[in-house]
């Protein structure tokens, strides 16, 4: 019971934390759906410990501890593979700035500005 | 009188080179325009170069060599230059060996490389550098059906085809040497090979230098096998 109590704080607290992140315009809100759905499912397995207990046998595995750890696992792959691709994409625009940036600046000084 | 030919040449602190090889260039290829892209230096290499009559490009940072590149390409694009040069910036390029290679592509080849191994006095470098080299040759070979000798070589001649590839957004920007040569051979260009001598650069600060040849030859099996079987060459986009 004191085990529920602490991380449904715990998951609560994660909630609240993002939502107050959003508001504030510190995070993107189509990032923080990953999150939301992160904190939403630590309190539904607090809630419904039967649920972890059927998937735990769904994927043959022996303990439910297991099950957890893999899925959180899993999770920050992804997440860390999501970021990998955003920076990606981030790092070509980045580049692309760049060279628009030296490439205006240079016809700037071929043909100065005109005063109007 | 329009000047068919661009010489871009990039530059990463190349203070103590940038004067002589400009001067160089400016005496070999009088007609050519030429445009230092400053990589984001640290040492004054572009006002070096404006001081020498040159264009400059200046990168708000450092963002790589193949970047650099591209970035005078996309300056040539838009100045309507027929040929672009590539023209390493370290003094380790002869600029007697551009004509050979503008005269390619004159004749009709998209993309002409100057090859080290095709000169008289050959180019051997250390152990490891050729034995990445000859790896990357034959690979190379495999995939494209292209047989060049320094599929590494800075030294490049562009038309326009070649341009306009070199140029897209999505063009393998930290490692443009085999496959880029990979893309080209996809996208049809026509690739040829000139002799071009290499001497080593008199300040030098090579990224091919001992454990990072080893690196950089593991990057470029992997970037390889990427263009071989990414979608890049698609000109239309």
């Amino acid at each position: 019971m004191r085990q529920k109590i602490v991380f449904m704080t715990l998951a609560l607290f994660l909630l609240l934390v993002i939502v107050e992140l959003v508001r504030r315009r510190r995070l993107r809100v189509e990032y923080s759906w990953l999150w939301i759905a992160a904190g939403l499912t630590i309190v539904m397995l607090i809630l419904r410990y039967d649920l972890l207990i059927v998937l735990t046998n769904a994927v043959g595995a022996v303990v439910t501890t297991s099950t957890l750890f893999f899925c959180c696992i899993l999770y920050l792959a992804l997440l860390c593979l999501h970021y990998s691709v955003r920076i990606t994409a981030l790092t070509r625009e980045v580049k692309e700035l760049a060279q628009e940036v030296a490439l205006l600046k240079a016809e700037r000084e071929v043909r100065p500005a005109r005063q109007d | 009188m329009e000047r068919r030919v661009l010489v871009v040449i990039p530059a990463w602190n190349e203070a103590p080179n940038i004067e002589a090889v400009l001067a160089e260039l400016r005496a070999a290829r009088p007609a050519d325009a030429m445009v230092v892209v400053d990589d984001g230096s640290t040492d004054g290499t572009a006002a070096l170069a404006r001081r020498a009559g040159a264009g400059v490009l200046q990168l708000p940072f450092h963002i790589g060599y193949g970047a650099a590149i591209q970035a005078g390409i996309k300056y040539g694009q838009r100045g309507g230059y027929r040929v672009v040069v590539t023209f390493d910036g370290d003094g380790q390029h002869d600029p007697a060996d551009i004509a050979p290679l503008v005269e390619a592509v004159e004749q009709g080849a998209d993309l002409v490389l100057g090859s080290r191994f095709l000169a008289p006095t050959a180019f051997r470098g250390s152990l490891a550098r050729r034995a990445g080299r000859g790896i990357l040759s034959i690979i190379a070979r495999r995939l494209t059906g292209l047989s060049l000798t320094d599929p590494t070589s800075g030294l490049k001649a562009l038309g326009p085809r070649a341009q306009e590839l070199f140029a897209l957004a999505r063009f393998p920007d930290r490692f443009p040497d085999a496959d880029a040569l990979i893309l080209a051979a996809r996208a049809r260009l026509h690739v040829a090979e000139r002799p071009a001598r290499m001497r080593r650069s008199r300040n030098r600060h090579s990224m091919h230098d001992g454990h990072r040849a080893v690196a950089y030859t593991f990057n470029m099996l992997l970037s390889l096998l990427v263009a071989a079987a990414g979608r890049e060459a698609d000109l239309r986009g």
